[in-house]
């Protein structure tokens, strides 16, 4: 055993020397560090923090709710549709889409018949999808494509030629989707995948359209006594400890890991004009602020 | 179940979860129901074999493995994992060089991986094992283990963009374990067995302190309690340990003994045996 492990095969000592090169030629001590070192050693962890180059400062991502907005037909959707079109020449927009009520059927039909969250993660994605491809012949006459994850490649073409795409916006997990802490329903679905989005590109916002004018203390749709929270960090949100929030908790869980993307914005997409606003920067809806 | 309803605006499908916010709590616990789960591959094996530990070694460690798995084959149905190796380190250390982000950090690795996979199903390829394109492994899986003793993918979860950024660093936190150790649990297979190249988890780290003694069986809290330095296996898996509904323990063996590998495809303990509890 001792032999076997000291004994190291002529692979790796040559990725030594290599790492032991690009030390000197090349990279910091963190290239060799990584090639020989535990990926679980806090230490080593510590050493890969730094600053992250912004790869789309200039888009917005927005999420268009699926079962607030694009479930009520065309008297929510038109008139959100022919606000992003208005927006077209000021902003850079990537719409990621919710999967609404037949999601929560599939998940119903799912859940009854015994089938793990990865599967319900499939039937999830599908229905966003189907919401992408909506939202997308809406938009359409504006030349504004939808993209699954495979081409995401060309997304950066896409926002400037065109301004907008739209994405579904579950994070294509699929039967990878971790099972949640309680119950079997998927805990990164479209909110998350759309969060995600905004992050890893550095995105200038990330707003999400939803039917209520942002975080309240219950469901205000439940509960007629549900306060209007305009700004709260992830902290007193948590601290809150809220039976039901705006949007999906493991959204609040990534903000605190964020490297750039930490702060999150809830507006109402039944009011004309508030989405326009949301993007200009202006303090509409409920600011959600990891610090 | 097909009705529709209107009245508040929303155009519903009639459903057990109609109307309701998916984030509610009661609602989410109404949904904790596991006595009926079904698992769809319960006579498979998922095996991720290392990447740095093991397939780097070349010929004097893979080439052992790689015959006790095609030995292994003849009676069990194998899922295969790989990892990506020093060139997902390599790949790692130029990113975060050029301070690409963690999500661009886990797409670029899925490569590594998969260059492994492909040379792991090369050497599998006389017994009708190959690597599969991630893009239809998932959703085929059941229907390539009917008609091949195994297949062989590339470890990662499809995170890519989307993976989580960490608490600490810029490391994609969902590796090639995490990603296994996942299809494991969503198809619902019989056991999950990491191929390292240590006899299993330590106190300390075996390569560098020659006292280490190997801990043969342990809970996730009660190593969470021990707060080792390093673990063999991507931490994340703790987590996701925690939450099993299907598979609820993995083993870790040193696949530089490849006699090990049978024993502990049918659950004999022969390594160290992480469980949920």
């Amino acid at each position: 055993m001792t032999e076997e492990l000291t004994q190291e095969a002529p692979q790796v000592v040559a990725a030594q020397e290599v790492a032991q090169g690009l030390q000197s030629d090349l990279l910091s001590e963190l290239g060799r560090n990584l090639v020989t070192g535990s990926l679980t050693d806090p230490e080593l962890l510590r050493q890969t923090v730094g600053p992250v180059r912004q790869i789309l400062p200039e888009a917005n991502v927005v999420k268009i709710g699926g079962q607030s907005i694009i479930d009520r037909g065309k008297s929510a959707v038109f008139p959100l549709v022919d606000e992003i079109a208005d927006n077209l020449e000021r902003h850079q927009m990537i719409l990621g889409t919710g999967a609404g009520t037949r999601a929560r059927h599939a998940y119903s039909v799912a859940l009854d018949l015994g089938l793990p969250t990865g599967v319900l993660s499939v039937l999830g994605t599908f229905v966003s999808m189907q919401n992408a491809r909506i939202l997308h012949y809406l938009l359409a006459k504006h030349g504004i494509p939808f993209i699954e994850p495979i081409q995401f490649p060309q997304l950066p073409l896409y926002l400037v030629e065109r301004r907008a795409v739209i994405f579904f916006g579950m994070p294509p997990y699929t039967f990878w989707q971790q099972n949640p802490t309680v119950g079997r329903i998927p805990p990164h679905r479209t909110d998350t995948g759309s969060y995600l989005v905004s992050e890893v590109f550095s995105a200038r916002s990330m707003i999400f359209v939803k039917d209520e004018d942002g975080l309240y203390t219950a469901d205000p749709k439940k509960d007629k006594h549900a306060t209007f929270i305009p700004k709260i960090t992830v902290a007193e949100l948590e601290a809150m400890d809220l039976q039901d929030v705006v949007v999906e908790r493991a959204v609040l869980e990534l903000m605190k890991n964020a490297q750039h993307r930490r702060s999150v914005r809830v507006v109402n997409g039944l009011v004309p004009g508030n989405l326009t606003r949301a993007l200009e920067g202006e303090d509409v809806g409920t600011l959600i602020t990891a610090d | 179940m097909t009705e529709t309803q209107a009245g508040d605006g929303r155009h519903h499908v009639r459903s057990l979860l109609m109307r309701e916010s998916l984030i509610d709590k009661d609602l989410v616990a109404a949904t904790h129901d596991h006595d009926r789960l079904v698992r769809m591959l319960p006579d498979a094996c998922v095996v991720k074999v290392g990447g740095r530990s093991i397939i780097d070694r070349g010929r004097q460690a893979l080439g052992p493995l790689a015959k006790a798995m095609g030995d292994a084959l003849a009676s069990r149905t194998l899922i295969i994992g790989t990892g990506g190796g020093v060139r997902s380190r390599h790949v790692f250390s130029i990113g975060l060089d050029l301070g690409l982000p963690t999500g661009v950090l886990a797409q670029l690795a899925i490569a590594d991986a998969l260059g492994n996979a492909h040379i792991l199903g090369t050497l599998l390829a006389p017994f009708g094992v190959v690597a599969i394109p991630p893009e239809i492994f998932g959703h085929l899986l059941p229907f390539f283990v009917k008609g091949a003793p195994g297949v062989i993918f590339n470890g990662d979860p499809p995170y890519s963009i989307w993976e989580h950024p960490p608490p600490v660093g810029r490391i994609p936190p969902h590796r090639t374990d995490a990603g296994s150790y996942l299809t494991a649990e969503c198809f619902g297979v019989k056991t999950f067995t990491l191929v390292k190249d240590v006899d299993g988890l330590y106190d300390a780290d075996p390569k560098t302190n020659p006292s280490a003694s190997l801990i043969r069986e342990i809970g996730v809290a009660e190593l969470r309690e021990l707060h080792l330095p390093s673990l063999p296996f991507d931490e994340i898996l703790l987590d996701l340990l925690e939450r099993a509904r299907l598979v609820k323990r993995l083993q870790i063996i040193n696949g530089l003994k490849p006699e090990l590998l049978a024993p502990a495809l049918d659950g004999e303990h022969v390594g160290t045996i992480v469980h949920a509890d």
